[in-house]
């Protein structure tokens, strides 16, 4: 009995070992402050910082367009965040992600019980409606796109990020 | 610093960041990572102090009756001491219950004149978040609830549940309902929205008549307000799709509890917006029959949130009045024709606490006070409500800090 009980914390250990390691492409929680070193990390780069959520119709006809995107712009840095405004479940939110090919890049999920704070931090306008989008040059001019984002428009805004370099 | 360009399926602003004043707070960020609750609720029992949404109602005694969902599981409670107190509570649901925690979804009630406790709430069926609707009623003075059974046979999907009850005790239910997505799919049509349905009971909420279509192509997410404009003459207030997608706010008045009546636009805001607000918005209706309405826009006509009246029954609105200070993000507003005037609460934050403020008309919504802060909280809280016993208007507000609170509005009209 002991030995199974061993033999199962070694493997939770590994599990969770596992897991620490291939922290980078999970799921990361976003958190107060987050959003300050969201900013910090991409600083210099232009980033696409994509808000929406697994109960959200619109986002699930954009997120694989939005994974179509990120497979051809190597040169932007994409980010999406899962800010859907009920309990997320993870396991929901990573499966979407994968299916739209998003599997790789930075991806967070809002895990603060506080919701209001985390989006004052991000925008103290924005009530919460998904999706939405803000695209960020290099200088750290943002654009933020409310709604369902049109392609062109990110086509557009990316050669403009490239032409200037 | 931010300012509008254009707006096809979305709106787009530009802006630049204060990055280098943002990176200055990098190391508090690092430590407030640490393992924060990621619940809205403060604990997981079924109790009130658990709460996440807490409705309320005064009987006709005067007693307050709160339900609310709490651990999966939705409860009842009444109070005679202006909620100090509340009596052992009474569990609706038997198990825990995948209940709808959209933040505009909250359990429903309504008390008649004998007593009679009408329930409804709604859950997620599945996981691709489809709603079903149940309702329940207690005969018993809340003693126990019959066993909670969907308000209709139909699979699909309903969310946003509102009850209304009328003069004769008659209760009047809406509902945002999906069902005929399956026949636009059929078709080869693009569904978009939700169909506005809707039903009564003229046993207390024991029984409803079979659930029928007011009105199709309404937004999907958020809450419905609902109220008599006159006796057996329901009024709801919804987001409405409008041609080119733009989800401005109308009102439907009932020619009776079985037929539904025109649409008619309270604004032209022209939020045209391809995503989820999930903001709803609020309706009263005073003793004389002047609707008063609230509702969050972020359209390009106008942003934040709006009141306005009308004397025809939706016909003609007065010109939107906004509510609350831009800068403070002013969520939620809620509305309520009191025996003595008029009362608007909504929700500001300011970074750090959020504030409940209310506002009051003693001309049937013609001027209003300047706005008075009366509730304050430090971490999440449920939509600020307002109730009335008939001589006095409370404010009905769950927080996860401080618990639930019954406040007076002291200078009310």
């Amino acid at each position: 009995m002991r030995f199974r009980f061993a033999a199962m914390l070694g493997l939770g250990v590994l599990i969770a070992s596992a897991a620490a390691l291939g922290a980078s492409p999970a799921l990361k929680p976003f958190e107060r402050g987050t959003w300050q070193s969201v900013l910090k990390g991409h600083s210099g780069r232009p980033t696409l910082v994509h808000f929406w959520g697994v109960t959200c119709g619109p986002c699930k006809v954009e997120l694989p367009l939005l994974g179509r995107f990120a497979k051809d712009h190597p040169e932007i840095d994409v980010v999406t965040i899962s800010a859907d405004l009920v309990p997320n479940l993870p396991a929901a939110t990573q499966s979407m992600l994968d299916k739209a090919g998003l599997s790789s890049t930075e991806n967070f999920v809002f895990n603060d019980g506080f919701a209001e704070r985390l989006r004052f931090e991000i925008d103290p306008a924005w009530q919460g409606d998904i999706p939405r989008t803000m695209l960020i040059s290099r200088e750290g001019a943002v654009t933020t796109i409310e709604g369902s984002a049109e392609m062109a428009d990110l086509e557009k805004w990316s050669a403009q990020q490239l032409s200037k370099h | 610093m931010i300012r509008a360009l254009e707006g096809n399926r979305a709106v787009i602003r530009t802006g630049l960041l204060a990055i280098v004043a943002l990176a200055f707070a990098q190391g508090t960020a690092v430590a407030q990572m640490r393992a924060p609750p990621a619940s809205e609720a403060a604990c997981e029992e079924p109790t009130l102090r658990c709460a996440t949404k807490a409705t309320p109602a005064f009987g006709p005694d005067g007693t307050l009756w709160l339900v609310w969902m709490a651990g999966g599981q939705v409860s009842v409670a009444s109070s005679h001491d202006e909620g100090r107190s509340f009596s052992a509570p009474t569990q609706v649901t038997t198990k825990r219950l995948n209940l709808d925690w959209g933040p505009d979804a909250r359990p429903k009630i309504v008390v008649d004149r004998k007593g009679g406790i009408a329930l409804a709430f709604s859950t997620f069926r599945d996981e691709a978040f489809n709603g079903e609707v149940f309702y329940t009623r207690s005969a018993d003075g809340g003693k126990s609830f019959a066993e909670p059974k969907p308000i209709t046979a139909n699979k699909e999907s309903q969310r946003f549940e509102a009850l209304a009850l009328d003069q004769d005790g008659t209760v009047f239910a809406a509902w945002l309902d999906k069902r005929n997505r399956i026949f636009a799919k059929e078709a080869g049509q693009k569904y978009e929205g939700a169909g506005l349905f809707f039903t009564s009971s003229s046993d207390g909420g024991a029984t409803y008549a079979e659930a029928k279509l007011a009105r199709e192509g309404t937004c999907e997410c958020c809450r419905l307000g609902l109220a008599f404009a006159a006796p057996g003459r329901p009024v709801a207030i919804f987001r409405n799709i409008f041609e080119g997608g733009v989800r401005d706010h109308a009102v439907m008045t009932f020619t009776d509890v079985a037929t539904p009546g025109e649409v008619r636009r309270v604004s032209h805001d022209d939020w045209q917006i391809n995503a989820c607000p999930h903001h709803g918005p609020s309706l009263t209706v005073a003793p004389n029959g002047t609707y008063h309405v609230v509702w969050y826009t972020n359209g390009k006509a106008r942003k934040g949130l709006f009141y306005a009246h009308s004397r025809d029954e939706g016909r003609t609105f007065s010109a939107p009045m906004a509510l609350g200070q831009p800068g403070r993000n002013p969520t939620r507003p809620y509305v309520l024709a009191g025996p003595k005037g008029t009362v608007i609460a909504w929700k500001e934050f300011d970074g750090e606490k959020t504030s409940v403020h209310v506002a009051t008309s003693r001309d049937d919504g013609e001027t209003w006070s300047p706005p008075k802060t009366i509730s304050n909280t430090t971490d999440t809280s449920d939509h600020p409500l307002l109730v009335s016993n008939g001589g006095q208007v409370y404010l009905s507000w769950m927080t996860k800090a401080d618990g639930y609170r019954l406040i007076a509005i002291e200078d009310q009209p």
